[in-house]
């Protein structure tokens, strides 16, 4: 017996396709990329040079300061973990609002409801899984994915009488690339979290539509804020509730800009710094601002709501 | 913790309506009860109180436990099916099963590979594969692998055919009912579960109607076929309904002047559909 265990399991089975392949799927499609600029390269290098151009252009590739390689090679691998960072989000997003919601529609929760689990156990089933098991799932992948993408450009580079080992393979930093990518999908958890709880809450409490709960709500208590400064104490400037949403939005679905603050004093990264670890400084440095604080208050409200209507909705 | 179920003055609202007005019910271990009653009587309301599905006032325990407060709890001791197409649609059959292992104390998986291997479900089917009566045997074979004190059936065969609902009633009662166990069953179809109940409870309009073992009811009610010379005499003892049958009359009487009714014609016993449906129209009259 493992209920918490097997409660993470049917999540798994349950949204495999959305949690495993969309990554994968992600990895192949920057490897189809790489393959079809090479052939477009080599078709007009042949039509153009005979084919030589490539051929130099490979073999000055390893006149370049190996410095310069990492640091290309960061940027590709930190501009794929982003796109997977962005990826996850919308995947949890809609994870999260049809997960208290979809079993209702199709009446499985009389089902799951049968067993001796609590509703807390299953909302946090939920909420680990988005928080802890699809991102590892992406870190995985993207670890795959980013290995698969080196491999066949060692083939490439191959071809061209490159030894990849030495200009590809030695050049590459894999952990705190990687590390930076985990480091994000913390980040992103963080930050995520209010947003999390907001889309537990509207899937166990939505009747008919939790997208339209889960994104308008919010949006018109935003417009009534906005106007009600607006019109009552003129203030046009106080856009309150619609800035905490977009900075939160922000945030989540690009970690690794989280860590800076949006004035421009305020902008804490240096570039000139190896940039994968001056990710990695300025994402944590941004997860002690008071700021997540707030945010955890109302992710733990939301969802202790979300808790208690789910022991009594079962319909929708 | 002497009864299995005991309510006592449970209310439910909905807004302004009230869906169950204070049910006084106690079922003892053993039983097999068949809640009966027509649509929206609060057959359905009442279970989902009684499986903790949905809050209620008043003091209502099953086996000892407030069934809302600690669902988690009660499912240890307890199962029910709601109906036949609740199982998820995505799951596999071994997953199902594996699921349940890994969160149910007393569910023995061998059990209900044991159950399934008598039926056409293989482990490797998706439960959207499945007919809708192999998912409604899958359901059953689950259920009956759980260890439980009480099982509640809310029409668990509605949408199957004649087969199936047959079966699944034989499987039920030879291969799961034993005197430590007590059932409740709902269903519209009376006629098919009367054989295996051991109680009735007729509900209308949220309230309890009835509540009587099934040979105390079988006794204090009694038919009469009367031929068309008796029937002015047996319509003087006013009947609880009548209906015609072959040119005879089938007259519906309470025991109490069951002596003199006798005489005018073949007494038989009848069935729970038939005292349901007088019954009803009692009330209503």
């Amino acid at each position: 017996m493992n209920t918490f265990k097997a409660l993470l399991m049917r999540e798994y089975w349950e949204h495999r396709g959305a949690f495993l392949k969309t990554p994968l799927i992600i990895g192949a499609i920057t490897i189809v990329i790489l393959l079809l600029a090479y052939f477009t390269t080599e078709r007009f290098d042949l039509k153009i040079n005979s084919g030589q151009a490539i051929e130099l252009g490979a073999k000055q590739l390893e006149n370049i300061d190996p410095e310069k390689i990492t640091s290309a090679l960061d940027i590709f691998m930190l501009s794929t973990g982003s796109l997977y960072h962005f990826v996850l989000f919308i995947v949890i997003f809609f994870f999260l609002l049809g997960s208290l919601y979809d079993d209702r529609k199709d009446g499985s929760i009389l089902f799951w409801k049968s067993l001796p689990v609590s509703d807390l156990q299953t909302v946090m089933s939920k909420l680990v899984t988005a928080i802890i098991v699809v991102p590892l799932m992406f870190t995985a992948c993207l670890i795959i994915s980013h290995l698969a993408f080196y491999l066949v450009l060692s083939v490439l580079l191959l071809f061209n009488g490159v030894n990849p080992f030495t200009l590809l393979w030695a050049n590459i930093d894999y952990i705190n690339n990687w590390g930076a990518f985990l480091i994000g999908c913390l980040a992103q958890a963080a930050w995520a979290l209010p947003i999390y709880g907001w889309l537990l809450f509207a899937s166990s409490f939505s009747k008919r539509r939790p997208f339209l709960l889960a994104v308008f709500a919010p949006l018109l208590a935003g417009f009534v804020w906005y106007w009600y400064n607006a019109i009552v104490e003129f203030n046009v400037l106080k856009i309150g509730v619609l800035k905490t949403i977009g900075v939160l939005m922000a945030k989540a679905t690009t970690p690794f800009t989280s860590g800076l603050g949006f004035d421009f004093e305020n902008v804490d990264f240096d570039p000139t710094q190896q940039t994968n670890l001056e990710l990695i400084r300025t994402m944590l440095n941004g997860l002690t601002s008071s700021n997540i604080y707030y945010g955890l208050l109302f992710a733990a409200v939301v969802i202790a709501l979300a808790v208690y209507v789910r022991r009594f909705r079962n319909t929708t | 913790m002497s009864h299995i179920l005991s309510a006592q003055n449970v209310n439910k609202k909905f807004g302004s309506f009230q869906a169950l007005k204070s049910v006084n019910l106690n079922i003892d271990k053993g039983k097999i009860v068949g809640l009966i009653g027509p649509n929206g009587a609060g057959k359905t309301t009442l279970l989902k109180s009684v499986l903790g599905l949905d809050s209620c006032e008043g003091d209502l325990k099953v086996l000892g436990i407030d069934p809302f407060k600690k669902r988690a709890d009660l499912m240890k001791e307890i199962c029910f099916i709601a109906d036949v197409a609740v199982l998820p649609k995505w799951i596999k059959v071994e997953q199902l099963l594996h699921f349940t292992e890994q969160t149910h104390p007393n569910f023995s998986v061998e059990q209900a590979k044991q159950f399934l291997a008598k039926t056409k479900i293989k482990m490797t089917h998706k439960v959207k594969e499945l007919s809708k009566g192999m998912t409604a045997q899958l359901h059953l074979a689950i259920v009956m692998s759980i260890n439980a004190k009480l099982l509640v059936l809310d029409e668990p065969t509605l949408g199957l055919d004649i087969l199936f609902r047959k079966q699944f009633y034989d499987n039920l009662l030879n291969d799961y009912f034993d005197n430590e166990r007590t059932i409740i069953i709902t269903t519209h179809q009376v006629e098919e579960i009367e054989h295996i109940l051991t109680d009735v409870v007729f509900i209308r309009e949220g309230e309890i109607v009835l509540d009587a073992n099934m040979d105390e009811l079988t006794s204090s009610y009694f038919e009469v076929m009367v031929n068309q010379d008796n029937y002015e005499a047996a319509l003087a003892h006013k009947p609880l309904t009548m209906r015609k049958v072959f040119g005879k009359h089938i007259m519906l009487f309470h025991a109490h002047s069951r002596e003199e009714i006798e005489l005018l014609g073949e007494v038989q016993r009848p069935s729970v559909s038939d005292l349901f449906v007088a019954l009803m129209q009692e009330e209503s009259a």
